[in-house]
């Protein structure tokens, strides 16, 4: 009797830790079913390149959620890094340097973060507040309120708008930025330390480890991710406007990064796991598109699921 | 009351910036200016002292500004669908803020979610349950009625306080909107419970120490949920005042809120830590803001170069709520050392 509650005991688990891939794929099942339309090989590359910018995101900034962190101002780096590409471009910089410039902006604004949060020990939510107010006046002290059109940068639009292989670009650019930062957890020290910083900071940094560099890198891969994505954008939509990245934006990351299992208490998570909560809510939001649900019960739903999900997440503790 | 040194040291900072304001905006020691900063921010002020529940037990209610939307909504289709008198839709609006106040509460208290992540949650609910019961999308045409409920518009009334009491005689005094009176309102009720009573006890209790207070025999969980109803009936009574103020309400009403909010309490003292703050933090916090911002408007300053300030008056905030953390830190180790 004993050994079949542990079997029992054991089922459970190996269905919990699954749970997340199980939903995606009821759902599809429950979608394709009432919507021939949406197991389709367009509408699944479709969903992939919804969800690509949330994605980038989300995969740079679990790191900063793992170490018991948040990073709110990814929206306005997102703007101010499509605005620095276009003045770059203006300037007729070559690509390389464009696009470094666009990923350097939000990589100061991330290294900036780090170095606030973790010197002078200040609750990251509040620091990344302010910074998100002020990178947000920075991009329109930058940008002004008006469009900044991109014409004839054939290889810029190729960045966010181009095909290869057969699938857009920016769908290669999430892939092999979420393979990358997988690579980094699974087999370099960050994804130790990181776990580390996350458990318990204090002895983290009494074993040794310098515990403010890797805060203040991990803000910087957040902020240079968040970069990424507003480059991708802005070549995808060929504008750049220091409005984009609207407030909610990092809510979206969040959600995708907690619904992935990273507790929003720092420790655990997964990078793997992220891009799965992001295929979920892409998932989810795509499917209620295309059986037209409208805008405010598409809303309710996100919040109940996100809510829903977390509760059965914290009883799992 | 005895003052706190944060609180005496957040006073002469804010007579500071007003006296500077004074001397270099123009306009800016004018009774109009004074008015504006009264209508403008009072029910900012409501919103902080709301916020600063959820903040005390060591919560965070991001929703705050989608419940403003919520109740707004409420008033609207109670006024231009059901038709329903002014003294029935004002309860009923307190009582839908208050609801979803306390739903986030359930959510946090019973649900053991991260308060960060249910109201973030909730955020996105509240705003989706707007927009459906939204008598604009509902019932087109109502778009350009205006709420003309005497007992709803009457809120946006100004006293001529300066006239009765006889001093316009020698200086021009500006007129004192109700909205003001009612944040004074709100403020007293709030620091009464805060301060005297067994509930305001508790909040401060479960926001040092919450697995103590559960220990000590406190109904932690019943706290919380007040905690958060709070922050909600908060929020809808700024809901009104400004419903009164636009005569009619958007969907959209509210939305960024939660970031002031914050923004006032954390500046007024009250720990993100929990269980440290008072009301008159949040108050004074969120005419600070305020002061500061006409004041930069007044200068000829722009919008995006305030969002810059607004961000590092946040960071100045922090950095001196985490100052006086250290400080204090000495004294309770003296204390505990003491004790044993």
């Amino acid at each position: 009797m004993n050994a079949d509650t542990a079997s029992r005991a054991s089922n459970v688990e190996r269905i919990k830790a699954n749970a997340l891939p199980l939903a995606i794929l009821v759902i599809m099942a429950i979608f394709s079913l009432t919507e021939p339309a949406f197991l389709t090989p367009g509408n699944l590359v479709g969903i992939a390149r919804q969800v690509a910018l949330i994605g980038i995101m989300a995969v740079c900034t679990t790191f900063v959620i793992m170490t018991g962190g948040i990073d709110l101002s990814v929206g306005p780096v997102l703007a101010i890094a499509g605005l620095v590409a276009y003045f770059a471009l203006q300037a007729d910089l070559p690509l390389v340097m464009v696009i470094f410039a666009g990923l350097f902006a939000g990589a100061l604004v991330g290294f900036v973060n780090g170095a606030i949060i973790a010197l002078l020990q200040l609750p990251p939510i509040i620091v990344t507040l302010a910074t998100l107010s002020i990178t947000r006046g920075a991009a329109l002290i930058l940008g002004g309120p008006e469009q900044h059109l991109i014409r004839d940068e054939p290889a810029y639009s190729f960045i966010g708008a181009g095909n290869f292989l057969g699938l857009p670009s920016s769908i290669w650019i999430f892939a092999v930025v979420a393979a990358a930062m997988i690579m980094v957890q699974r087999a370099t020290p960050l994804g130790v330390l990181v776990a580390a910083i996350g458990n318990n900071e204090r002895a983290a940094y009494l074993s040794g480890h310098s515990t403010w560099a890797t805060k203040v890198l991990v803000y910087t891969i957040s902020g240079t991710g968040a970069a990424l994505a507003g480059i991708i954008q802005s070549s995808q939509v060929h504008t750049a406007l220091a409005t984009y990245g609207p407030f909610g934006t990092e809510l979206d990351v969040i959600a995708a990064v907690v619904l992935g299992g990273t507790s929003i208490m720092g420790g655990n998570g997964s990078i793997a796991r992220t891009v799965l909560g992001v295929f979920f809510l892409g998932v989810i939001s795509n499917g209620m598109n295309i059986l037209n649900v409208p805008i405010d019960v598409q809303l309710i739903a996100k919040g109940t699921i996100i809510a829903l999900a977390l509760a059965l997440a914290s009883r799992r503790q | 009351m005895k003052l706190r040194p944060a609180t005496s040291a957040l006073l002469f900072f804010t007579a500071l910036v007003f006296a500077a304001f004074s001397v270099w905006a123009p306009r800016f020691a004018t009774a109009t200016n004074i008015e504006n900063l009264m209508s403008g921010f009072s029910f900012i002020a409501i919103l902080a002292m709301g916020q600063a529940f959820p903040i005390l037990v060591r919560g965070i209610d991001l929703s705050i500004g989608a419940i403003v939307g919520l109740a707004g909504m409420v008033v609207f289709d109670l006024a231009l669908i059901f038709h329903l008198p002014g003294y029935l839709i004002l309860p009923l609006a307190l009582l839908a803020g208050s609801l979803a106040g306390a739903l986030n509460g359930f959510l946090v208290a019973y649900l053991r979610l991260q308060p960060f992540i249910a109201t973030l949650a909730t955020l996105a609910a509240y705003r989706g349950l707007t927009y459906t019961i939204s008598g604009r999308q509902l019932v087109p045409g109502l778009t350009t009625t205006a709420i003309t409920d005497p007992w709803i518009m009457g809120i946006e009334a100004y006293f001529d306080v300066g006239g009765w009491l006889g001093l316009t005689k020698w200086v021009n005094m500006p007129w004192i909107p109700l909205s003001f009176f009612l944040m004074l309102l709100v403020f007293a009720l709030f620091q009464v419970l805060l301060l005297m009573t067994r509930f305001g006890r508790d909040i401060y209790a479960v926001g040092g120490n919450e697995e103590a207070a559960r220990l000590a025999g406190i109904r932690t969980n019943v706290v919380i949920v007040l905690a958060y109803t709070l922050s909600g009936f908060a929020a809808a009574i700024a809901a009104l005042i400004m419903v009164a103020r636009f005569t009619t309400s958007t969907e959209a009403l509210g939305t960024g809120m939660e970031l002031t909010t914050i923004a006032a309490a954390v500046i007024g003292g009250v720990s993100l830590a929990g269980g440290t703050g008072s009301m008159f933090g949040p108050l004074i916090g969120a005419f600070l803001m305020g002061g500061i911002l006409l004041g930069l408007t007044l200068l000829g300053i722009s919008q995006f170069v305030q969002q810059i300030i607004t961000g590092m008056i946040l960071l100045a905030a922090i950095s001196n709520d985490r100052l006086l953390a250290i400080r204090r830190r000495p004294k309770l180790l003296a204390i505990s050392s003491g004790a044993s």
